[in-house]
């Protein structure tokens, strides 16, 4: 295994995906940074919660969009040099599958640190009011990662199986807008979709008062049966995909 | 010689399943804004102009770029895969007809996008039960959003023609979108690109005038336009292919 990620490492060097990733940052730190500057002292003193709430929604835009570029790129490399064939003869596919897997893992993972990176510095530098709320910036960390390596899953199996890029490219954008749609609905509706899930394991929930136009966060109870299903459907599309990877005919 | 190249690029096209995303993809943005109106009536009182901001919004910021990035992508698609470049790169055609056969074909999808998107905003508004006449301005808001639209896709072209990724252009063009967002609400609409189809199809205020001018609006889209065109013929002039 170790070999086969090696191989990963090699044939995506000097494919300037980490570039493709910390453009990503570099936009969501333009949002951020944007969003947060028409507030006032007393909005800031919300500032945690603001940011724990906006990043999810954005991530669903965000994360798919990387998913699929990351599942793209490294997919793509072995459709146009048609070397699934070569690999297949000396590594077992269901081997290539989980070293593809674990290597644009790390792009993920490192992605949504950026994003914590991101949300800590803004704060420090805004003086965001009360203590920082360490454990919800952990359990931020960990729902995203959580998501966003089912949602990666999910493309890279379309990836590898379908030649052509535009098929996962479209089906990842548009995943990513139903699930940003799909707040506006029942919670329900929202766990059938993979891409609405950093709406589902959101900390903190908004009130909006029409009258006043006033906008206030509160912290929420933490959707651990949405975290199970998250989990479930981690293990279906993986394990599922995979499956139908290995018994392709190349 | 122009026509013959436009030829071969229309038969690359034929059966694509780009067409697919060519209809389905403006669908949502419809959806989501007609569901957004009827869910905000108390707030939003324009009729059409109130449904168009709303169909807009979505469309504008996230969808246009994205889809007319897939456009892109996919133009160049075929040129990047296997040897082709050789092929294509050796024909007695000169590179700045090959780029604009591709740019041409790339405004006319973009036309027929905002075509699609005008007749959706008609149903949308219809079935939504709205009875004032549809505004009579409807036109030109997708004329200025098309010409905006183009300018996105000389831009896309050129990441297409220099990225041989299908999905990191496609990428960058939402992160323009949001990015369009954030600089047009600044001021800095006019020059950034991906701000231009905001801007022409009167996203934020459909009922006011257009906020930069139409002239200025002109003169910048012509100016990237310009640009880009330049960039893409002196790259496929001066560059070494690169196959496989």
């Amino acid at each position: 295994m170790k070999a086969a990620i090696r191989m990963e490492v090699l044939k995506t060097r000097g494919r300037k995906i980490w570039l493709v990733v910390a453009v990503m940052m570099a936009v969501q730190l333009l949002w951020a940074g944007w969003t947060i500057s028409n507030k006032d002292a007393d909005d800031l003193i919300q500032g945690w919660m603001f940011f724990l709430y906006q990043f999810p929604m954005l991530n669903c835009i965000i994360m798919p969009v990387i998913a699929a570029v990351v599942a793209s790129r490294l997919s793509d490399v072995e459709h146009q040099g048609q070397t699934f064939k070569l690999l297949e003869t000396i590594i077992p596919a269901n081997r290539i599958f989980d070293a593809k897997f674990i290597w644009g893992s790390i792009y993920m993972l490192g992605a949504a640190l950026g994003q914590l990176a991101i949300m800590i510095g803004m704060g420090f530098a805004l003086h965001f009011g009360g203590p920082v709320p360490w454990g919800a910036l952990a359990g931020y960390l960990f729902f995203t990662v959580a998501v966003s390596l089912t949602i990666y899953a999910f493309q890279q199996v379309v990836s590898m199986l379908v030649p052509n890029q535009m098929v996962p490219m479209t089906l990842g954008l548009v995943g990513g807008f139903i699930g940003l749609f799909s707040m506006f609905f029942p919670q329900g509706f929202q766990k059938l979709i993979l891409w609405s899930y950093y709406g589902v394991l959101m900390q903190v929930g908004m009130n909006w008062d029409e009258a006043t136009r006033a906008v206030d966060f509160y912290w929420t109870a933490i959707d651990w049966s949405g975290f199970g299903l998250i989990l479930v459907f981690f293990g279906l599309v993986y394990g599922i995909g995979r499956v139908l990877f290995v018994r392709r005919e190349v | 010689m122009l026509k013959r190249v436009l030829k071969a690029e229309m038969i690359k096209m034929r059966h694509s399943p780009v067409w697919l995303a060519f209809l389905l993809i403006p669908i949502i943005p419809a959806f989501m804004g007609t569901f957004n109106y009827l869910n905000n009536l108390g707030m939003l009182e324009n009729e059409w102009y109130s449904l168009w901001t709303q169909h807009t919004l979505f469309a504008c910021y996230f969808f246009l770029p994205v889809l007319i990035g897939i456009y892109a992508s996919y133009l160049f698609r075929l040129e990047h895969a296997n040897h082709n470049w050789n092929a294509v790169m050796t024909a007695p055609v000169p590179v700045t007809q090959l780029f604009m056969a591709k740019l041409i074909m790339g405004w006319l999808m973009v036309i027929l996008t905002q075509l699609w998107i005008g007749l959706l905003f008609i149903i949308s508004g219809l079935l939504a039960g709205l009875s004032g006449p549809i505004p009579p301005e409807l036109p030109v808001w997708l004329l200025f959003g098309a010409l905006g639209g183009m300018v996105v896709c000389a831009l896309q072209l050129c990441l297409s023609l220099v990225i041989r990724s299908f999905a990191v252009p496609v990428g960058i063009a939402l992160m323009g979108g949001i990015a369009g967002l954030a600089l047009l609400s600044q001021g800095y609409g006019l020059y950034f690109p991906y701000a231009l189809i905001t801007l022409g199809m009167r996203a934020n205020d459909p009922a006011a005038p257009m906020a930069v001018g139409e002239i200025q609006f002109l003169i910048a889209g012509a100016v990237f336009m310009a640009g880009f065109c330049l960039f893409a013929i002196t790259w496929l002039k001066r560059r070494d292919v690169v196959t496989g």
